[in-house]
């Protein structure tokens, strides 16, 4: 399954649609995590808020190809998009494991080939390298086997990319 | 001087944030303030400490290998703030994770430093704090260790008239003394980095972790989640499955 994230205006909306198999528009019309790991020990990969991300991460979990679409912020996700990927911490389970040579939680969904980032908007060499790691950890963090990352200066190329 | 202490966690009560920023105050002289940001109706009054502080210490949670949401927002907002402002106090940031290696926060550490370029200020570094969940529950350990003393005490008082049960002081001090121990690597770099703050200098990015080995960390990390998920529930509602919408 392919997931798109994206936190581009509605106008994309159908473009991206018919890219992929379920589209995530990160409009910001939902609340913050709160930190309580409830999506790992009390309701496992649901979040005890009640809004359009309640079970965000049975759907990103479940992704084998996982493109974001975000602006540059500061070298990381948009807030919106950011909303997004924080609320969705059940897609691992409580369990710890190494995976890169590093502590991690291990995998509810199991290894997936793709995690795919498109930064769009004003950034810098330092924020485009600090992205490129980001993806490389996002990407390892959530059992991914590679990660791309893709910078744009103009949306009318991004249909090409997607 | 005057330092702006933000603790970001979105927590009310307990946070590991909370638990760092309390020991970071303890090595920065001058005027300190503590602001919480958990909303956004907590930008302005955080903004209003910003316009005569010479420095700003955020205390934040690693979340997916970056900056909360919440805090994305308010950064945003206090960039625009800070060139409007005409402002360049030196920033400095503590971020700790749930993981052992604290090392993971580099990501964190690198978009602080861009913000910075961005809104004209200084950039001062941080600490990286791994297992910082588990460091937080040290505090609440060493409460308990307390509470334990005065029992003692009070025991030995009524049943001995002996005000200074030895036993009990002895284990109380070999416990205060692990707990210490698991803290220090936390305690060298905030009293380095509470003299940066203090003479604003640059401090640069540290990482450190709770003091104990990583396979040792994983299995009490494992026991921590299997008693809560217990007690939550979670455990007998498809704890590890593969959830479906």
């Amino acid at each position: 399954m392919k997931v798109i994230l994206h936190d581009l205006d509605r106008q994309y909306d159908n473009m991206l649609e018919s890219r992929c198999d379920r589209l995530i528009t990160a409009d910001g019309k939902y609340a913050p995590c709160q930190g309580c790991f409830g999506c790992w020990t009390k309701h496992p990969a649901e979040c005890f808020m009640n809004d359009k991300l309640r079970q965000i991460c049975r759907v990103i979990g479940q992704a084998d190809e996982m493109v974001i679409i975000t602006r540059n912020v500061y070298g990381e996700y948009s807030p919106e998009v950011k909303n997004v990927l924080d609320r969705s911490i059940g897609t691992s389970t409580p369990f710890s494991t190494y995976r890169g040579h590093q502590m991690h939680h291990t995998l509810r969904y199991g290894k997936h080939p793709l995690w795919k980032v498109i930064v769009y908007g004003e950034i810098s060499e330092e924020e485009k390298e600090t992205f490129r790691y980001r993806a490389q950890r996002n990407a390892v963090n959530d059992g991914y086997e590679t990660s791309e990352v893709l910078f744009i200066s103009d949306l009318k190329k991004l249909e090409a990319l997607v | 001087m005057k330092t702006v202490f933000i603790n970001c966690s979105p927590k009310k009560r307990f946070s590991a944030s909370s638990y760092f920023l309390s020991l970071q105050r303890l090595f920065v002289g001058g005027t300190k303030v503590t602001e919480t940001l958990r909303t956004p109706a907590d930008h302005n009054r955080i903004l209003e400490q910003l316009k005569d502080t010479d420095a700003v210490v955020f205390c934040l949670p690693l979340y997916v290998d970056g900056i909360p949401s919440h805090v994305l927002r308010f950064m945003l907002v206090m960039e625009t703030f800070c060139r409007q402002n005409d402002l360049h106090f030196y920033l400095y940031c503590i971020a700790n994770n749930g993981f052992i290696e604290g090392k993971q926060n580099e990501p964190l550490m690198h978009s602080f430093e861009h913000f910075c370029r961005r809104a004209g200020l200084s950039w001062g570094g941080g600490i990286g704090i791994g297992g910082g969940v588990m460091l937080n529950v040290t505090r609440i350990l060493f409460a308990v260790d307390i509470a334990i003393l005065i029992l003692n005490t009070v025991l030995s008082v009524l049943n001995t008239g002996n005000f200074f049960p030895k036993d009990a002081w002895i284990s109380f001090g070999e416990n205060a003394a692990l707990l210490l121990y698991f803290n220090l690597g936390v305690l060298f770099y905030m009293i380095r980095m509470g003299s940066a703050i203090s003479s604003h200098k640059f401090f640069g990015k540290k990482y450190t972790r709770i003091l104990i080995p990583s396979f040792v960390f994983i299995i009490f990390a494992d026991i921590f989640f299997i008693i809560a998920s217990l007690f939550e529930g979670g455990l007998f509602r498809g704890w590890l499955a593969k959830k479906t919408v």
